[in-house]
């Protein structure tokens, strides 16, 4: 069976050859098949709007695609998709292999620390004896983020990370290498299998340290010791089943009082957690070894069924503890069977097959990835559709995140308009301010002479609160179900972005605004090393003079409609435009006699225009 | 006509704007008290404000009030103490002791010792318990109705709260005490709907945070206001066009009134209209702020310079500018987090528990300073307290535990409530072979104490905390838990709407 997917096709207007008139005919989204259109015309001029992959999209429904498929369309991409299609697209996007290793930048860069160090010949550095910082990360992830080929995949492992969370508060700060791997997870699994991006993330040292199952040990009852409960509550809460049992449709099954019915109790967590015991560092001699170097954090756990933590601290007579959980395990409602605890990595492998087989897993991970992605509110149905693609994607494939991406970003519902009132009034989402930034620096093609960006986000992250891995907590910077007060909570509507919307983020997203334009310093450049010469060639600022021409008051709406287009995909109302371009004609403007605009006077327009349109509601709701 | 142009708005702005559906009024999702004025009683005439610290996590709390006596046979509390917490214990000899620190009994359930250190590194703490400014709850946490038990909690016959263990439940029900629901407003928040109308400014919320949005301070008509720790005017609102820019005081100017006007729009879309709010009651908020702040006046009380302590400060000198920013009820709250210790997790309450102890202090002294130490009443909360016994490095997941409660107004230098039996075998509280105790005093009953202090009356009680019935009714000099002191402190007996809350 062939994969269902319902293409997001929109109204064609097509021409009858009777009247000439012009006439509605909608197809597609009611899964149509076996269309066939005649063009009415022998002229062949006209512009195709229909090609085997698909209606073609118009400019703006390109940008809108790209808002919810890449960190921030630029004009290149938006033109990209509106002479290929969404589909077309989306194939050479997911076919692209992982263009950039984070830890191997990383390590680059580390490495030219080392050697710029060693160049004072006193010094004897190592990448073992230089230290890094988180921010090492940071840069290493902008300069993925904004040089990388398949920004599919980036724009998809930013929405597992604040799925699949882990965060540098924590023990692994500050080491950016814990960053990096965990990273490469997400971005190497995000076209992969939700089964094996759960096993991964299982054995990470990161998600161990994290979550805190990185040398986790047997019970013993004589030293009253327990195997640690935290990771086995999460995984079951956040990553894979959360707390109830869900319909296909992601609604919540309801027990005969109608009251949800919880997927699991403490006893289940109890269970699952003497699955995740026995795991060390992968560079460990032993259960309970620490951490070695840098390098630590690179590597998948090793199992150990047994700890001969005495026997390597030179006790005199070492005893054997299991470092596995002896016995059988039973949660959520299957027993894995007792084995040979030097057998136990096949109960973890037992236990990931029990939670990825879950029914609850299709709907839980589709709703938060159409949040991530689309929309705050998905449909029921919007879910039911992803969510049966996720349990099958068409060939008896389960968890085939490829066809779950594509199912998300091609449903009718991420390309289309609710018809209901309530539907359209609870439309769209918040874009998370992290987002908004990199839609700025993407949209508006911050180059660099050298290619490299050093850009340690750091003045950001103060005055909006976000960049990657460094949420709060592992319930991320919001909720999926947060609700801020007032109407849409009423109308049992979510919004979980407005949890981290305040009167100090708000002003501070404002305040970035004019740091980023006004003051023309969009990224953060920082020394690796004291006494580092400053490298402007790696501290870019935007170009703006092509749009000069463009700030004279008749120009104007020229160049509000080609940043209405790039950055909200033409949403923002006539009666917004109008307020922006009244802002920017009472600004002083000057050209010469050849019609040639003051540069200063041109400049400022132009930049004050980016903060307004940036500023709007019709911006920064994505819908 | 080109066809691409047929379809102009790819997103759904242009899908037709509708009237406003909901019958609500504009309820203001930020900052604001701009909605229906719910409460019309008189100001009262003193100021109060009341401090909530979040340890987000769970701390370990049972390392932080510890019983200390060894007398086998007698009360032998730190015996049992070490004898189950084994590699977790601490050496009683650093333990800070408590002056006779009266632990007796709550509900009919007996604290089960009488001698009582603090963690090593709580000196503050000690020195405030010790002169009466400091008092402990003892086995305090989320309730629904009285468990006397683990019969009664087996039976199936209590209600209990949602996702008891659970991080996002159990922090979310001590911001609300409504355990039962996943979709309640906080208790700050509801005590705000019922107070702000005291406070001369309703642009400025009367709750302050220095943790940006909480579930603590969200009411119907109030929620936070979020501040920096910078405390400094200039630092409140857009920043100015550069100086640089030739005429930047008009540009700024035509900046900000055209995103006056663009949250000023009607949008039919609840998305974008909240936002807008959001904006507008931010910049309402502003300008009062800024003011208010050009008046705090340089104090002589020493911080820490770590984030805690660096957030209680700021709160000191918020609540200096009282006057100016025309409040008589104020509610901060701040958070301060990693007590997720299921590791390593004696050295670090060794580095987060002076942290608290030293804030506190300070803020306590700053409170001096300003002359309103017995206006002001602080307490810590946290997620639920952790298994007594050890998975090898740390402790787990639990439910009640101890909290801190300080101010001038506070009959400190006792333990209220009931300390746990630290017997996982025979302790008739005791819920699992891990040590995970029901709470003796719920939240409710903490916070129906404060509230009376800080002039709700007892007929309003019912809206701060919808479950109290369940443990408390009013009746004069009866109080929930007795930690506060009414001394002076005429209970109100005004009846204010809204009418109780029922989940």
């Amino acid at each position: 069976m062939k994969p269902k997917i319902t293409l997001c096709l929109f109204t064609l207007f097509g021409l009858s050859l009777n009247t000439f008139a012009q006439q509605t005919v909608k197809f597609g989204m009611g899964n149509t098949k076996n269309v066939t259109v005649t063009a009415s015309s022998q002229d062949n001029t006209g512009i195709r709007t229909l090609i085997e992959n698909g209606y073609l999209p118009n400019h703006n429904q390109a940008s809108r695609f790209l808002s919810q498929a890449t960190l921030g369309p630029n004009m290149a991409l938006i033109q990209n998709v509106t002479s290929q299609g969404r589909e077309k697209w989306l194939d050479e996007q997911l076919n692209l292999p992982v263009s950039f290793n984070l830890t191997n930048y990383l390590g680059t860069i580390h490495q030219s620390i080392v050697d710029s160090l060693n160049r004072n010949p006193a010094n004897n550095y190592t990448k073992t004896t230089v230290g890094l910082d988180n921010w090492h990360f940071d840069v290493t992830w902008f300069q993925g983020a904004m040089t990388a080929p398949d920004v599919l995949r980036w724009r998809v492992a930013l929405a597992l990370s604040e799925i699949f969370v882990v965060s540098r508060i924590s023990d692994f700060n500050p080491y950016p290498y814990a960053l990096t791997s965990y990273y490469d997870v997400l971005m190497r699994n995000a076209f992969g299998n939700y089964r094996t991006l759960l096993n991964d993330i299982s054995y990470h040292p990161t998600m161990g340290s994290y979550l805190t199952f990185l040398n986790n040990h047997a019970t013993s009852t004589t030293k009253q010791i327990f195997p640690d409960e935290n990771y086995a509550r999460e995984v079951m809460q956040l990553f894979s089943i959360g707390l109830y049992q869900l319909n296909i449709d992601g609604t919540e099954v309801k027990d005969a009082n109608n009251k949800p019915i919880p997927t699991y109790d403490n006893n289940d967590i109890a269970g699952l957690a003497k699955v995740f015991t026995g795991l060390s560092w992968g560079d460990s001699r032993y259960l309970g070894d620490t951490y070695k170097n840098y390098l630590s954090y690179t590597l998948p756990m090793k199992f150990y069924g047994k700890d001969s933590l005495e026997f390597y601290r030179n006790y005199s007579r070492p005893r054997v503890y299991d470092a596995h959980e002896p016995g059988t395990k039973t949660f959520l409602g299957q027993t894995i069977p007792a084995r040979d605890v030097m057998q136990g990595n096949q109960d973890i492998q037992d236990a990931i097959n029990i939670l990825s087989n879950h029914p609850n897993v299709g709907p839980f991970i589709s709703r938060r990835l159409i949040q991530r992605l689309v929309m705050s509110n998905p449909s029921p149905e919007y879910i039911a559709r992803v969510a049966t693609v996720f349990n099958d994607n068409g060939s008896g494939v389960r968890g085939d995140l490829k066809a779950v991406i594509k199912a998300i970003l091609l449903d009718p519902d991420a390309c289309g308009c609710p018809t209901n009132t309530t539907a359209q009034n609870t439309s769209g989402m918040l874009r998370e301010p992290f987002v908004r930034y990199m839609n700025v620096m993407r949209g508006l093609t911050l180059t660099t002479q050298s290619g490299v960006y050093r850009n340690i986000m750091y003045r950001l992250y103060d005055k909006v609160g976000q960049v990657p891995l460094f949420s709060p907590s592992v319930f991320n910077f919001f909720q999926p179900d947060y609700a801020p007060e007032g109407e849409l909570k009423a109308m049992g509507k979510v919004a979980p972005e407005f949890q981290i919307l305040n009167s100090q983020t708000l002003t501070g997203y404002i305040n970035a605004l004019n740091e980023w334009f006004i003051n023309d310093d969009p990224t953060d450049w920082w020394g690796y090393f004291s006494g580092e010469r400053y490298k402007a060639d790696q501290d870019p600022r935007f170009n703006l003079t092509a749009d000069y021409t463009l700030t004279r008051n008749d120009k104007l709406p020229q160049l509000l409609d080609k940043y209405n287009l790039l950055f909200a995909h033409g949403s923002l109302s006539s009666q917004s435009l109008k307020i922006i371009k009244d802002a920017i004609s009472s600004m002083p403007y000057s050209e010469d006699a050849n019609g040639v605009p003051d540069s200063t006077s041109a400049n400022r327009r132009v930049r004050l225009a980016l903060v307004l349109i940036l500023s709007s509601p019709d911006y920064l709701i994505n819908r | 006509m080109n066809r691409r142009d047929f379809i102009k708005q790819s997103g759904c702005a242009a899908m037709g704007t509708t009237t406003l559906l909901s019958t609500l009024t504009n309820l203001t999702t930020f900052n604001g008290a701009l909605g229906a004025d719910i409460a019309k009683s008189a100001p009262p005439s003193d100021y109060k404000a009341l401090v909530c610290i979040l340890l987000a996590g769970g701390i370990d709390s049972y390392n932080t009030l510890v019983p200390m006596g060894n007398t086998p046979g007698g009360d032998n509390g730190y015996n049992e103490y070490s004898a189950l917490r084994t590699d977790l214990a601490i050496d009683r000899n650093q333990l800070l002791a408590l002056n006779n620190p009266q632990c007796s009994s709550f509900r009919g359930i007996p604290c089960q010792y009488g001698a009582f250190g603090v963690h090593p590194t709580m000196t503050g703490m000690r020195d405030l318990f010790n002169t009466g400014k400091v008092a402990f709850m003892a086995n305090i946490g989320t309730l629904v109705e009285p468990i006397m038990n683990k019969t009664e909690y087996q039976s199936g016959l209590k209600k209990l709260p949602l996702g008891i263990y659970s991080h996002s439940d159990q922090i979310m029900q001590w911001q609300t005490s409504v355990p039962q629901s996943r979709d309640a407003l906080g208790v700050g928040g509801r005590l705000a709907d019922l107070l702000h109308a005291s406070n001369t400014y309703q642009e400025i919320s009367m709750n302050f945070s220095l943790s940006g949005k909480n579930a603590f301070q969200r009411g119907q008509t109030i929620t936070e206001y979020s501040i920096s720790n910078n405390i400094d005017p200039n630092n409140v609102g857009f920043q100015a066009l550069p100086s640089w820019w030739s005429n930047s005081g008009y540009l700024t100017q035509v900046r900000d009134n055209a995103i006056d006007s663009l949250v000023s729009k009607t949008y039919a879309n609840l998305l974008q209209k909240t936002y807008s709010t959001a904006t507008k009651n931010s910049t309402a908020a502003f300008d009062i702020f800024k003011q208010a702040l050009t008046k705090v006046p340089s104090m002589s009380t020493a911080f820490g310079t770590d984030e805690l302590s660096r957030n209680m400060q700021a709160i000191a000198k918020v609540i200096s500018v009282r006057e100016f920013l025309g409040t008589k009820r104020q509610i901060f709250f701040v958070t301060y987090g990693g007590w997720d210790m299921h590791s390593n997790l004696l050295t670090g309450m060794n580095q987060r528990v002076p942290v608290v102890s030293q804030a506190l202090k300070s803020f306590y002294d700053a409170t001096v300073e300003l002359g309103i130490a017995d206006k002001v009443t602080t307490f810590t909360i946290s997620d639920f307290a952790r298994t007594v016994t050890s998975n090898g490095q740390g402790s787990d997941h639990a439910w009640g535990g101890n909290t801190i409660v300080m101010g001038g107004s506070v009959n400190g230098g006792k333990i209220y409530g009931s300390y746990p039996k630290m017997d996982v075998a025979t302790y008739n509280r005791n819920i699992s072979f891990r040590g995970n105790f029901i709470p003796a005093v719920s939240t409710d009953e903490f916070y129906a104490e404060l509230a009376l202090w800080y002039g709700v009356s007892p007929n309003d009680l019912c809206y701060v905390l919808p479950n109290l019935g369940n443990f408390y009714s009013y009746a004069a000099n009866q109080y929930p838990v007795g930690f506060m002191n009414f001394n002076g402190t005429a209970i109100s007996n005004e009846d204010l709407p809204p009418n109780c809350l029922s989940y």
